[in-house]
């Protein structure tokens, strides 16, 4: 090793960061290898942890699924993607299931020349799929972390709201998607989006008192009753009838709204 | 010492079965170990204390916070930290998808703050080689692990830990006993187990639970010591009581000397046993 050691003067200009990139590579060069040097020019220790943190985020930051970098792309916030995707329903079982029974519907629609039976069933089928999604959503009884949940901040109504809406947005679309292909009038292809919006209302709002679980599979069997005992099953669909799920829905949330601290674990009942 | 949790008159029924019967409590600084017989209601206080249930009466103060109030409640749970009983964990997850998700839950929204510190509790359970595995592939003893890092995220006040020690062997339960001491040197920690040894080694104070009700509260020293003049060693099988083989072929005898009984050393364990066997108080 010689005896030469980087010049006080450029050993400031290096702490100040004035030196050109050859400049500074050659002290750094330098520095590396003697120890005189480097007790002269002592490291910032928080600066060097920093610096090392952001490099590790960079290098270790684990990779990011498709459906997560597609949420972020349309303008999600990261955390808000994770914990959605996070949702026990939105597993590859339900999606599978929702999107089978929506092809078996549309595949009858066009190969097995079906009536308007075909778009009957696909209308009462319809709102039970997202009340389906949101009865597994959130729960002691379907979350196997649902323990770890309840101690956390976002417990209770936050997180089942997220999920419901995590669960509500892609059976809605899929089942948006498929409308148009069973067949009927375009409006009644539609028909059962307020019905499925009451009954998912309904059973969140009703969630604050029973299991929710319980509660989708009694929604459920009351309205796939209410329509086949119906004398004629369109009317359950007409237009009063929209009116009236509207109206129901819009009371389902404000009930959902005043009593959403029941849905806290920790709330004292 | 100052109090870091006051529980007064906590009763918690289960349908007709009581699981708390007007039990009171306070907890400071350092290690507490809840012992106790399946059923006792260890895991029924350490809920109500983690807010995941809440009493049918009673009061409950802990960080200066009450749980029964909305606000109270939230930003208690972002000063403590739970290991259930049964954690329950998504699979599919890796490791450090599953103390990532626990992050955003506990508020952590930052990508970058947060990362650091899931990086930095999987590398207080020795599992930073463990990250980009799922958690299907890890072992029961791992998942614990896993479990209590989830625990330490943000540096909880209060740590609540149900059953820590299930399913770690040895070394990883002395390297759990080192890092729960160092998290009690200044703040809370309350564990319920079934291994005397543990709370032998770990816990300042030991709290012994039977029916509901506190039957025992103090070092884990005074519960051995009030077990002494009770404990027998002898080479013949006694006639009745509470009585085992040990390794050395003696029986050890907890109670009344049997015929040809010695004195022996209690331990914790004698003491703890001796309690349950009293009635509970009314």
């Amino acid at each position: 090793m010689s005896d030469w050691h980087v010049p006080t003067d450029l050993l400031t200009a290096y702490r100040h960061g004035t030196l050109t990139p050859a400049q500074v590579m050659s002290v750094e060069a330098h520095v590396t290898g003697c120890r005189a040097c480097r007790a002269t020019a002592p490291a910032d220790d928080a600066w060097l942890a920093g610096s090392w943190a952001r490099i590790e985020d960079v290098v270790d930051r684990p990779r990011r699924a498709p459906a997560e970098r597609a949420l972020a792309r349309v303008g999600l916030p990261e955390h808000l993607a994770r914990l959605l995707l996070a949702t026990p329903t939105l597993s590859r079982a339900w999606l599978t299931s929702v999107v089978l029974v929506l092809a078996f519907a549309v595949g009858a629609a066009r190969f097995a020349d079906a009536d308007r039976a075909l778009l009957t069933a696909f209308l009462i089928v319809a709102p039970v799929l997202p009340l389906a999604g949101i009865a597994v959503a959130y729960g002691p009884t379907v979350d196997p972390a649902y323990e770890l949940h309840a101690a956390t901040p976002l417990a209770g109504a936050r997180l089942l709201l997220v999920r419901a809406g995590a669960v509500l947005a892609p059976a809605a679309l899929l089942t948006g998607a498929a409308a148009p292909f069973v067949g009927g009038p375009a409006a009644l292809s539609f028909a059962w989006l307020l019905p499925g919006l009451t009954l998912s209302t309904a059973c969140l709002a009703a969630g604050t008192r029973f299991p929710v679980p319980v509660l989708a599979g009694t929604l459920a069997a009351v309205w796939v009753a209410v329509c086949l005992l119906a004398t004629d099953t369109y009317v359950v669909f007409s237009g009063p009838a929209q009116v009236l799920y509207g109206g129901a829905a819009a009371l389902f949330t404000a009930v959902l709204y005043r009593r959403r601290g029941r849905l806290d674990p920790g709330e004292p009942r | 010492m100052t109090d870091t949790v006051v529980l007064t008159g906590i009763t918690k029924r289960y349908g007709r079965r009581t699981a708390l019967d007007r039990l009171d409590l306070t907890l400071g600084a350092g290690v507490t170990g809840i012992l106790g017989p399946n059923g006792a209601g260890k895991t029924t206080l350490l809920r109500c204390l983690a807010t995941t249930l809440a009493p049918d009466s009673g009061t409950i103060r802990a960080l200066g916070l009450d749980p029964a109030d909305r606000a109270d409640r939230t930003e208690l749970r972002r000063r403590l930290g739970y290991l259930p009983q049964d954690p329950g964990c998504y699979p599919h997850f890796t490791a450090f998808d599953l103390v990532d998700y626990v992050a955003i839950l506990k508020d952590l929204t930052d990508r970058a703050e947060r990362h650091r510190e899931v990086r930095r509790v999987l590398a207080d359970v020795g599992l930073t080689d463990r990250a980009t595995t799922r958690v299907r592939k890890l072992s029961g003893g791992m998942r614990q692990r896993l479990a209590l890092a989830q625990a330490l995220l943000a540096d909880p006040d209060l740590l609540i830990l149900d059953e820590p020690t299930v399913g770690l062997d040895p070394e990883q339960r002395m390297r759990f006993r080192r890092l729960v001491s160092r998290v009690g040197e200044d703040r809370t920690v309350v564990l319920s187990t079934h291994q005397t040894e543990d709370v032998a080694a770990l816990c300042e104070r030991v709290v012994v639970v039977s029916g509901g009700r506190v039957v025992f509260d103090g070092t884990p020293f005074a519960l051995a010591a009030a077990a002494e003049g009770h404990v027998w060693s002898t080479a013949e099988r006694p006639a009745g009581g509470q009585y085992w083989r040990g390794a050395d072929g003696r029986y050890r005898v907890l109670g009344d000397r049997p015929a040809g009984g010695e004195s022996a050393e209690p331990t914790v364990e004698d003491g703890y046993l001796l309690r349950l066997a009293e009635p509970v108080p009314a």
